[in-house]
C-alpha cells in the first residue's frame, strides 16, 4: 500500500518509545524510505510517488529515530519544505500548488526542527540560535486568526468544520511556532498575549517532552521481552 | 457509468429511491440513513457468523454498500475472497471500483482493491488454463495492453474529478510499472495522451508530477538499453561463438527500436508546453517547479551529454530503479549542454516574463527560478 513512510514512522515511533528497537526489526527500512524522496526533495509515498507534506514528516521522523537522517539530501528537503510555507496565508500547503491546511502546520512546519537538528548535528555553522527556519509569527497568525471555529476547536481553513485531527495538528504546529530549541537554547516567541502560549512538544513524537522521557524510562526499567512464544 | 446522490432530505412520494437516467444511477438521499446501516449490520452480522449470506447475497449486499461507502474495507475483502474462491468476476469488481469512483474519485480502499484485481488479473494470465471468467479471451499481450489503457481512463477520470489527485496518480503510476512494465512505447504513448490534459490542469501539481515520472523513465529506459547494447557489443567481441549470436541480434535490435527514442527532443518539447502554459496563465507554482526539473533533466540526461554518460549511468543506477533523485553534487559535474536549448534560452524567457507580467506570485516565482539557475547551474 502506499502509505509506507506513515506506518514506519508508527512503527519506530512504538518502538523507540517502549525499548524494543531492534536493527532487526527495521533492517532495510531507513534506505527504502530514502527512496521514498524525489526530485521535488520532499518524500512520497513510494519511490517514484509525488512528495508529500504527510509521507515527509512521517519519513523524516522515522528516520531521525533509526538515526539515519543523513541518507537523505537535507538541503532540497529544506528547499522543499520552506517553499510550502504560503506566503499570503502564513500556514502550509501539503504540496505544491494546493491549498494551505491548517493540519500542515505540524506535518510541514514540524519538520524545521528535524532538519535544524540533524544539520545541526552535521556541523553546520550558519544555523540560527534563536528560530527555526520557517516564519514563526506567519504561522501562528494563520492558526490563531484563521483556524479557530468559535464554538471551540480548530480546522483547516476558513469555511470548513472542525474535528478532533484538526484540532490536533494545529495545536501542535502552534506548539512548534512557538518554541524553538530546548534547555539553554529554548527561545520562545508568541503572538499576542502570554495566555496564547503553548507547553513545547516533542518534534519527533509530538507530546510534551516530559512525557517522552517519562515513557522511555518506564520502558527501560521492564525487561525487554524476548523473541520466543509465551509458554 | 456514474453515480450520485440526489438531495432529497423527504420520501414525498411512494416510489423507490433508486433513479436511473441515461444509464446514471441515483439515490435519493432521505433513504440512505435506512439502507446503509441496515446493509452494514448485515454484512457485519455475517463476518460475525451469526447469520449466513449466500454467494448473491454478498455481491448484492457487499455492492451496495461499497457504492454508499467505498471506503469500508470489509466489504472489498469478502469479495475478494469471493473472486479467490471463483464465485466472483474479478473484472466485475474492475467496473463496481470505476462507479465508485465517480462519486468518490480519491477513495483509497477502491484503489487499493483495484490494485489487488489487477495482481490477480496478470498472475492469470501466466496460466495456462485462463479465459474462463467470461473476459476477454484476447491473447495476453494484448488483453494486458486493453487493461492498461482502461486504467489509464479510470485515472484520468477520477484526476478530473479532484484537483491533484494524489490516489488517482499514483495508481497510474503503479500501473505503468507493474503492468505497462514502463516499455518506452507505453511511456511516450502516456507523455502525448497528457499532454492535453495538463494544459487544462495547469494547477495540477501530480498531473505534473506524472510527466517527469514518464520523462525520468525514459531517461532510465535509455541508458539501461544504452547499457545493453554496449554489453552485448563486449560480449560479442570475446565471444563470437554462433549461441549468443542470435540472442544479443535480437536484443539489439528491440534496443534499436528503443534507441530511436529522441530523448532531447521530447524534453526540449516539455519546455516549451511550461513556457507556453506560463505565458499564458501567470502565476501557477506547478508549472515553474515542473519547468525547473525539466532543465535539469536535461541538463544531464545521458543523450544530451554523450561524455557524460557512463557518469551518468552510475548515478542512475545507485538511486536504483528510473524515479531515483539525483544528488546535487553529481549535477555540478556533468557536461554542458547543447546550444539548442538552455540557460540562455531560459534567461531571456525569464526576463520577458519579469518585464511583462503584472502578476505577483508569477514575478516571485520567475526571480525565484532565475536563483535556481544561477546558482545550481553555476552560469
Amino acid at each position: 500500500a502506499p502509505v509506507f513512510p506513515r506506518s514506519a514512522y508508527c512503527a519506530a515511533s512504538v518502538a523507540s518509545l517502549t525499548n524494543i528497537l531492534t536493527p532487526a526489526l527495521f533492517a532495510g527500512t531507513a534506505e527504502w524510505i530514502a527512496r521514498c524522496q524525489n526530485w521535488e526533495g520532499g518524500i512520497g509515498g513510494v519511490p517514484g510517488m509525488e512528495a508529500h507534506g504527510g509521507y515527509t514528516f512521517c519519513g523524516m521522523a522515522a528516520l531521525v529515530i533509526l538515526k539515519k537522517e543523513h541518507l537523505l539530501n537535507l538541503r532540497s528537503l529544506l528547499r522543499w519544505v520552506t517553499s510550502r510555507q504560503m506566503c499570503f496565508e502564513g500556514g502550509f500547503q501539503g504540496r505544491c500548488n494546493k491549498l494551505v491546511d491548517g493540519c500542515y502546520s505540524f506535518w510541514q512546519a514540524g519538520l524545521l526542527p528535524l532538519l535544524h537538528r540533524a544539520l545541526h548535528a552535521r556541523g553546520d555553522t550558519a544555523l540560527s540560535m534563536e528560530r527555526w527556519m520557517f516564519h514563526q509569527l506567519a504561522l501562528q497568525e494563520y492558526i490563531l486568526l484563521c483556524c479557530q471555529c468559535p464554538a471551540g476547536g480548530l480546522l483547516d481553513k476558513p469555511g470548513k468544520s472542525r474535528d478532533f485531527y484538526h484540532t490536533c495538528y494545529c495545536l501542535s504546529g502552534l506548539a512548534i511556532a512557538q518554541h524553538f530549541g530546548s534547555g539553554d537554547l529554548h527561545h520562545e516567541v508568541v503572538l499576542g498575549g502570554p495566555e496564547n502560549r503553548l507547553q513545547a512538544t516533542h518534534p519527533v513524537y509530538n507530546i510534551t517532552p516530559e512525557k517522552v522521557a517519562r515513557a522511555v524510562m518506564h520502558f527501560l526499567q521492564q525487561p525487554v521481552p524476548s523473541l520466543e512464544p509465551a509458554a | 457509468d456514474e453515480i450520485g446522490l440526489i438531495p432529497c432530505p423527504e420520501a414525498r412520494y411512494n416510489r423507490s429511491p433508486i433513479v436511473l437516467v441515461e444509464n446514471k444511477l441515483g439515490v435519493e438521499s432521505w433513504c440512505v440513513k435506512f439502507l446503509l446501516p441496515y446493509v452494514h449490520n448485515k454484512l457485519v452480522l455475517y463476518r460475525q457468523r451469526k447469520q449466513w449470506l449466500n454467494k448473491d447475497e454478498l455481491i448484492d449486499i457487499t455492492c451496495t454498500l461499497l457504492l454508499l461507502n467505498p471506503d469500508f474495507t470489509t466489504a472489498w475483502n469478502v469479495r475478494k475472497e469471493l473472486i479467490l474462491s471463483g464465485t466472483l468476476n474479478p473484472l466485475k469488481d474492475l467496473h463496481l471500483g470505476k462507479l465508485a469512483l465517480t462519486k468518490f474519485p480519491k477513495s483509497p480502499e477502491t484503489w487499493i482493491h483495484r490494485r489487488w484485481v489487477l495482481q490477480q488479473l496478470i498472475q492469470e494470465n501466466s496460466l495456462p488454463s485462463l479465459v474462463t471468467k467470461g473476459n476477454l479471451g484476447a491473447a495476453p499481450v494484448e488483453r494486458i495492453h486493453r487493461l492498461v489503457q482502461e486504467e489509464m481512463n479510470v485515472c484520468s477520470e477520477a484526476a478530473g474529478r479532484y484537483p491533484s489527485n494524489y490516489n488517482a496518480w499514483s495508481h497510474r503510476i503503479w500501473v505503468l510499472q507493474h503492468l505497462g512494465k514502463l516499455t518506452v512505447k507505453v511511456l511516450l504513448d502516456e507523455l502525448s495522451s497528457t499532454k492535453y490534459w495538463v494544459s487544462m490542469h495547469v494547477s495540477d501539481h501530480s498531473g505534473f508530477h506524472y510527466r517527469q515520472f514518464l520523462l525520468k523513465s525514459l531517461i532510465g529506459r535509455t541508458v539501461t538499453d544504452n547499457n545493453v547494447l554496449v554489453q552485448n557489443q563486449i560480449i560479442n567481441e570475446q565471444n563470437p561463438s554462433l549461441q549468443k549470436e542470435e540472442e544479443s541480434a535480437g536484443a539489439e535490435a528491440a534496443c534499436a527500436e528503443e534507441q530511436s527514442v529522441d530523448l532531447p527532443r521530447h524534453l526540449e518539447e516539455e519546455l516549451e508546453l511550461c513556457t507556453e502554459l506560463i505565458d499564458s496563465y501567470p502565476g501557477h507554482e506547478t508549472l515553474w517547479c515542473h519547468s525547473d526539473e525539466t532543465l535539469n533533466n536535461s541538463h544531464h540526461s545521458p543523450a544530451t551529454s554523450p561524455m557524460a554518460q557512463a557518469m551518468d549511468v552510475d548515478g542512475l543506477n545507485e538511486s536504483s530503479s528510473k524515479q531515483g533523485y539525483t544528488q546535487e553534487t553529481k549535477r555540478l559535474k556533468r557536461a554542458p549542454m547543447q546550444d539548442s536549448f538552455g540557460p540562455e534560452v531560459e534567461y531571456r524567457f525569464i526576463d520577458k516574463v519579469l518585464s511583462t507580467c503584472r502578476d505577483v506570485d508569477q514575478a516571485r516565482f520567475a526571480t525565484a527560478y532565475r536563483k535556481w539557475l544561477v546558482t545550481f547551474l553555476g552560469q
